[in-house]
This record gives structure tokens, sequence and C-alpha cells, in this order.
């Protein structure tokens, strides 16, 4: 693999009191589509967490490059400004600042997107009419009464806008309908066309990825990976389910310990 | 439209010392002494007035309760340089605002329309103390937005509002207070007609050592009247605010609904915060609620933002930068728009405060 964007390497995580990931290796190139999938409860959304920065977890071994750095010490608001973006699967509402004020402060905060208010505010509507949004939730504040779909679109808002490196989407089909399934879809679709950015998808649904061309498919279960593959491996899972992973899981487990 | 000014009085006055302004800004019904949370004691200036001849606002006027109490309308009327009288007649929508000065009546006849704006002036000397003393009455079906900016140009700021809405008048409030030093800010509406609304929106920020003191009273004496009093602010550094809210469900107002709350974002373990939410009744077809909440930035909240790329300190910045877009939005004059506009750029740098004036597209229309 040319070019890596994302390596972890041996990568072992998890709360306080509990691990979840257990020595994590994997690599994403730049401008590539990985999927991520595996059972509930496997780890998916903590590793897309860990790779974030986010300090309720703490890595114990292991270490996260990217873009050529080691980011595994940095904060969260570094590895964004650095090219990281994680849309979170149950977006968080934040009472008290205007969905405006927010997107222009943190676009205001990449050199790369400063831009004049007016061109901002052009931008904005852009990218909303791209994502079937009207003009009067900008006023509103940030998620705050938001529909699961509209939270979900405000993610994709950001996506476009904020043009990372590498997109981590964190089962961002869940909950949607399929109006705005195919509205989400499209977000991601002109993410990959227009700033040819990487995207680790987390989910379970097959068809958020019908239109991406995927490059690699990951499964993990109970915190390992346990098998890697091309992108028919997803139609295999489509077909199988997660049971022979879980089978194999189990039998690795029993020989580790 | 008539408007006159009824005194003319010279601003060559001399300072002949200082007073003090005795536990004014009181609620209706008060709490234990021990909490300090019932008034606050204010030194003032008091000018000679020795040789003035003055005249006062119409005596219709009196009767008009302010927010701050008594003490503070006899001594805002004793110092004021003018005594300012606006009438907007029957049925006229006032498009110009109107622009409050130290001792202002307003008089909104039956099914006009006016825009009433208080804003203190940043800009020069900061002064010891500046007020406002602002008294309004709304005829019936008259509707009044009054606009209040407070944003700085003295150490002490003191506003006294008083409103009397008559039948279906429709009184819209919104707050700002965001300047540094001591505001001390009292309202006053008495929704007396039947179906008079009032929607009261106020915005605050406390900072360093700024002191805050807030005194919001309703009084719903007309049946079926309704009043929405919505509170929110961020307080950090030193600041000590304490917030009277009393809805007063009068007996005879059947039919009412009050409601009342508060949110503050406390960012600093140093800030001394208080809140006293009441709601008295004497009626029983009538519905009253209050509500308070105090609180830090969840680490949700902050976790989500720095997952964006703000920092922590950046993240909780964003909240006060929210406040100020929400005044710009607001403000409706050019002048209401340098003044928060320049206290924004005291709080947050001049970098950010233009860029608040750029993204409303306000630099558009004005060189503010």
């Amino acid at each position: 693999m040319s070019n890596q964007l994302l390596r972890v390497s041996g990568l072992s995580a998890g709360t306080e009191d509990k691990p979840i990931l257990h020595d994590v290796s994997l690599a994403v190139g730049a401008g590539e589509t990985h999927v991520l999938m595996g059972p509930n409860g496997a780890g998916k959304s903590t590793l897309g967490h860990v790779i974030m920065g986010d300090p309720a977890y703490q890595v114990s071994s292991g270490t996260i490059e990217f873009d050529g750095k080691d980011v595994t010490e940095d904060a969260a608001d570094k590895r964004s400004l650095a090219g990281i973006f994680l849309s979170y699967q149950a977006p968080v509402e934040v009472p008290g600042v205007p969905l405006y004020s927010y997107l222009r402060t943190i676009t205001q905060k990449r050199p790369e997107l400063k831009m004049t208010a007016r061109k901002f505010r052009a931008r904005v509507g852009e990218i909303a009419d791209q994502l079937d949004m009207g003009s009067s939730f900008l006023t509103r504040e940030l998620n705050v009464g938001f529909s699961g779909g509209e939270k979900k679109k405000i993610e994709m808002l950001q996506l476009l806008l904020l043009r990372p490196k590498l997109a981590i989407l964190d089962e961002t089909d869940s909950g949607l309908d399929v109006d705005a399934l195919s509205v989400v879809s499209r977000g991601i679709e002109t993410y990959r066309a227009d700033c040819d950015g990487a995207l680790l998808v987390i989910t379970h649904n097959t068809r958020i990825l019908e239109r991406l061309k995927v490059d690699r498919t990951h499964v993990m279960v109970q915190g390992h990976l346990v098998a890697e593959g091309p992108a028919s491996l997803i139609d295999s899972i489509d077909e199988h389910g997660f049971e022979q992973f879980e089978k194999a899981s189990a039998v690795a487990g029993g020989e580790r310990a | 439209m008539a408007e006159s000014t009824l005194d003319a009085r010279q601003d060559a006055r001399p300072t002949a010392g200082h007073v003090t302004l005795e536990r004014v800004n009181t609620p209706p019904a008060q709490t234990w002494n021990y909490l300090r949370a019932n008034d606050i004691t204010l030194t003032v200036p008091v000018h000679s007035r020795k040789g003035d001849v003055f005249f006062a606002l119409p005596r219709l006027f009196e009767g008009v309760e302010c927010g701050m109490g008594p003490t503070v309308t006899a001594w805002a009327e004793s110092q004021a340089k003018d005594a300012h009288y606006v009438e907007v007649k029957a049925g006229e929508k006032r498009k110009e605002p109107i622009a409050a000065q130290e001792d202002t009546g307003v008089m909104v006849r039956a099914g006009a329309e006016a825009t009433i704006v208080i804003c203190t002036q940043p800009d020069g000397p900061v002064q010891d103390t500046t007020a406002a003393l602002v008294r309004v009455i709304a005829e019936r079906g008259a509707r009044v937005h009054l606009l209040e900016f407070v944003c700085g140009g003295s150490d002490q700021r003191l506003d006294s509002v008083g409103i009397v809405a008559d039948e279906d008048a429709r009184i819209d409030v919104r707050q700002f207070f965001l300047g540094a030093g001591t505001t001390a800010a009292g309202l006053a509406v008495a929704l007396d007609g039947n179906r008079a609304r009032l929607d009261l929106t106020c915005r605050y920020l406390g900072r360093e050592q700024d002191i805050l003191d807030i005194n919001h009273v309703v009084r719903q004496r007309g049946r079926n009247t309704h009043c929405d009093v919505r509170e929110s602010g961020v307080l950090d550094g030193h600041a000590k605010k304490s917030l009277r809210a009393t809805i007063d469900l009068v007996h005879g107002s059947s039919g009412s609904e009050g409601a009342e709350l508060e949110n503050v974002l406390i960012l600093s373990d140093d800030v001394t915060n208080k809140t006293m939410p009441v709601i008295l009744c004497d009626e029983d077809d009538v519905a009253g609620n209050h509500g308070a909440s105090i609180g830090s930035v969840g680490p949700e909240q902050i976790q989500y933002l720095r997952d964006r790329g703000l920092s922590m300190q950046e993240a909780e910045g964003l909240y006060v930068r929210a406040l100020f877009d929400e005044a710009l939005i607001c403000a409706p004059t050019p002048q209401t728009r340098a003044a928060v506009l320049a206290r924004a750029t005291d709080v947050l740098g001049s970098e950010v405060a233009n860029d608040l004036v750029d993204g409303l597209g306000l630099r558009d229309a004005e060189e503010v």
C-alpha cells in the first residue's frame, strides 16, 4: 500500500476498568475507502474515537500515525486540525451555540480554509443546497431539537466544509430513513469526489456503500481485527453474517488464553 | 407621532458627592437575608440641582412600577438632564427606533407599534455611573419592542424599566448585559389588560470582576395574560451574578400563564451565581412554571467541539461569541451595533469581532 495516511500499529486501548481494543493494526492509504464491520459491541466505534483522541479511552500500547506523524499523544483538536474527522453516531447537542457561529469558528481555525465571511456564507449555502437543507437551520442551536436525520446532515455539512484528509464515519447511516440515507450517501460521494479524502466507514448497513468504491474491508470481533479483505468480503458478510468470524475469534481467544 | 423634550437642563452640573441607594432592585417577595440575594446597595453620584427648573414626565407615568424600585426612580429623576417624552399615535407603525435617554417616557397609543432602544455608549472616557430610567405605557392592542444593550462605558450601570400593557398589548423585550463593571438592571412589566402578553429574553455575560444584579418582575393582572421569560448567560472569572425573577399571578388573572426559565453556564470555579425564581399566585385558574439549570459545559459537548479542532479555551469561548452574535443580530441601529462591536472587541479581540460583523453581512450595508 503506497502513501499511507493512517497507520494504526499494535493498538490496545480501553476505559479505565475495561480493555476494549486488543493489538489492532490497520493502515489506510490517502484517498482510499475502507470499511470496518463487525457485530454489536465489537469495539468499532471505540476504534474511531481512539483514533480521534477521545480522552475517555486510554491507549495502553501501540501507536497511531497520521500523515507521517505519530499522533498517539496528541489531543483531539490537534488531530482534527491535522485532518482527521470523526462523524458521530449520535451527534451531541450543544445549547447556547448557534450553528452559524460554530461553523464559522471551526472553519476559521484552519488556515487553509480561511475565507471572507461573504464567501463563507456562500459556501455554506452551497453545501446546504447539496444536502437539501434550508437556510433557517443556521440560526438554530447546534444539533438542539434537530431530528436524527438533520443531525447527520449537519455532520455531512461539516465534513464537506472542513475537507479533512481522513473521515471516520461512525454508523452515519444508523436511524436514517430512505430519503435521509440518500442525501447522506450523496454527501459522502461528494466528499470523495471533491476532496479526494480517505474514508473509514463503520457500518452495519451495506446500502450506504452502494455508491462507494471500497478498497478494503476489515472485520472486528471482541476488540480484535479478525479479517481483512477486498470489497467482496462485504458481500460474504451480507450473505453469511458475522458468525464465521465470531467462531474463529473464539478459537483464537482460546489459543491466546 | 408627537415627540418632545420636556427638559433641557445644562450638563455643566457639578458633582455634589455621592449617595448610597440602600437595598434596591428588590423582588416583590424576599427570601432569607443571609443568602444576600434580595437586593443590591449602590453608591451613586449626585449632582447639584441648585437653581434648576425642571419638568417631569406627565403624571400618568408616576404610576408605572419600575424594576429597580422607587428609590432608584427618585434618584434617576433627580439627576436626569432631560425628561424625554415620546408619544406614538394610535395605529402608527413607527419604523425609527426610539433611543431612550436618562429619563424617558413612551406612550404607545392603541394599535400602534414602536421599538425602544436602551444602549450604553462605550466610546470615550469611562464614566463613574450611567443610568437609564424608562417607562412605557402600551395601550390596547399596541406592540412594543424594547431592546436593551449594556456594553460598558461606565464603571456602574443602572437600568430601571417599567412597562404597563393594556388589553391585547404585546411586549417583546430583549436584554443584553454585556458590559464590564457593575450592572444593576430592573424590569417590571404589568400585564394589566386582558390577553396582554410579554416575551422577555435576557442574555448576560459576566467575567473578570463583573457584578450583575438583575431583577425581573411580571405582574399578571388581566385575564388570559401570558408571559414567557427566558434568561441565559455565561459567567467566567470572578464574576458575581444575582438574578431575581418573579411572576406574580394576581387575583383576577384567571386563565393566565407565566413561565420563567434560566440557563447559566459557569466557566470558572470562582464565579458566584445566585438565582431566585419566584412565582406568586393568588388565583386558581392559572399556570405558572419556572426552572433553572446551572452547569458547566458538559464533557461530551467539549469533546465534540475539540473533535472539530477547538481547544478547551476556544470551545468555551464559542459560547461567548454566540452571545455577541445574537446581540449583533438584534441590534437595530448603527449606534447599537457599534456599541456591541466595541464590547466584542474588548472581550473577543478585534479579529473575531470584525468577523462577527462580516459574518452577519453588516459591513455590506454600513461601515461599523
